[in-house]
């Protein structure tokens, strides 16, 4: 029994064409028994921020919490919008603090930047190490599926309707595969002008 | 306390929907870089601003202090923190200055404006001492005195609306202030109203300030004017 997939749960975010979208599925289980099926891993710390934090239950709360500290301490100081590139450089480094009793979950964030509304997205591991990149990040126990389901039904310069239904099926076929993941999913789209939030019905087992 | 009372002027007022801020911007020299929005009136929280007269670099070690100690409560008890619970916190900070260490207390008197669903809008005053206060309203800095002798004839404690609130702020800041004539630039306004379920604080624009200051001077305007006019009538 891995600590990571005691409780389950995924994450996606991908890159579209001027938007992103990010995608959680709903399950919070503690082994084979699920407890709540409303469980939502992402975290808007931003109008145009959002963070997905798969793995331990109690981390995820935790760690979105202590990022809203150093986000609003950041905003209050500096009085802009935080970048999220520079996000990434948050989480990384409170997730670094822990080196040697870290916090038990591999987060991803997806945004547009305050100012220029340039897309981004990233995942960490779980004790910081950033990656960039320009297509699709995943996270979570059924990591392996949606590897496979994304690479092969993402393509660059998706608007955001189909990047939305990308993202859905990746999701959702990927977690249909995985004991421990589903019960429902949540997508966010983010575009320069607006946040689209669609919960969507999978396999409800 | 010296200091302070030579500072720029701040006064708040509360009203049925909302809390206010006014202050005097001291430093309109051309010279000067207009770096910042807001010089004298800073959010601490969601629910909650505040302004500051006094020591600038003492205010801004205090508004920091401010802020960490209302994001740490947020944090423990996700909820944002009560307003006179920040209050008194800084207040026992700064009161630690006055009475341990040889250190010499902080010389800024701060006007807390904030909502808490407990004692809904609220306006609180500390002074260096760690002495703080609830008030229906009132002014630190220059000529806080006249301009406090002025709320107590003129502010009404039921049924005054932020709008009248504001136009009572301007009329109190133009009498008490030294320069002759009131503009956009002298003057920074900030109010926190409730929006729904959640506290909105908006810092002024400097035509929304204009446009108050112009609304004020023309009242004035046509005020004296009959004045003349009843002073003529009963003369003749």
């Amino acid at each position: 029994m891995s600590i990571m997939s005691y409780n389950g749960g995924d994450v996606i975010a991908m890159m579209g064409k001027n938007c992103v979208a990010i995608a959680c599925d709903r399950r919070f289980g503690i082994q084979a028994q699920t407890v709540s099926t409303d469980f939502d891993k992402i975290f808007e710390m931003g109008p145009k921020l959002f963070v997905g934090l798969p793995g331990l239950a109690t981390d995820t709360q935790t760690v979105a919490q202590r990022l809203k500290f150093r986000l609003n301490l950041y905003t209050l100081r500096e009085n802009r919008a935080m970048k999220p590139k520079t996000f990434m450089s948050v989480v990384s480094n409170l997730l670094y603090e822990k080196r040697f009793g870290p916090y038990f979950i591999e987060p991803v964030v997806a945004g547009l930047d305050p100012k220029t509304n340039e897309p981004f997205i990233c995942s960490l591991d779980l004790i910081g190490c950033p990656m960039v990149t320009d297509d699709f990040v995943v996270s979570g126990t059924a990591s392996e599926q949606m590897y496979g389901m994304c690479e092969s039904l993402w393509q660059p310069d998706l608007g955001p309707d189909d990047l939305f239904e990308t993202i859905s099926q990746a999701l959702m076929n990927a977690v249909d595969r995985d004991a421990t993941s589903g019960w429902g999913a949540k997508v966010y789209v983010i575009e320069a002008d607006k946040v689209t939030i669609k919960t969507l019905k999978a396999r409800m087992d | 306390m010296e200091a302070i009372g030579h500072a720029g002027t701040c006064l708040g007022i509360i009203a049925e929907d909302g809390v206010l801020l006014a202050a005097e911007r001291r430093n309109v020299h051309k010279l000067l870089d207009e770096g910042y929005f807001s010089d004298k009136i800073y959010k601490l929280h969601d629910n909650m601003a505040c302004s500051v007269a006094g020591i600038t670099s003492d205010a801004n070690v205090l508004t920091n202090e401010l802020r960490l100690i209302a994001q740490r409560y947020s944090l423990q008890y996700q909820e944002p923190i009560p307003c006179e619970q920040l209050v008194s916190w800084l207040c026992d900070i700064k009161q630690a200055y006055t009475q341990y260490g040889g250190l010499r207390p902080f010389g800024v008197s701060i006007l807390y404006m904030g909502w808490d669903k407990h004692y809904g809008f609220q306006l609180y005053q500390s002074d260096p001492s760690g002495n703080y206060g609830g008030w229906k309203a009132t002014c630190i800095g220059n000529n806080s005195s006249a301009a406090i002798s002025m709320l107590k004839q003129e502010y009404k404690s039921e049924g005054v609306k932020l709008a009248e609130a504001m136009k009572l702020a301007v009329k109190v800041l133009s009498k008490s202030l030294d320069i002759t004539k009131l503009t956009h630039e002298k003057v920074e306004l900030a109010t926190l109203t409730r929006d729904g379920n959640s506290c909105k604080i908006t810092i002024m624009t400097a035509t929304d300030v204009q446009k108050l200051i112009d609304e004020y001077e023309a009242d004035e305007a046509k005020a004296s004017a009959e004045k003349k006019e009843k002073e003529k009538a009963s003369k003749s």
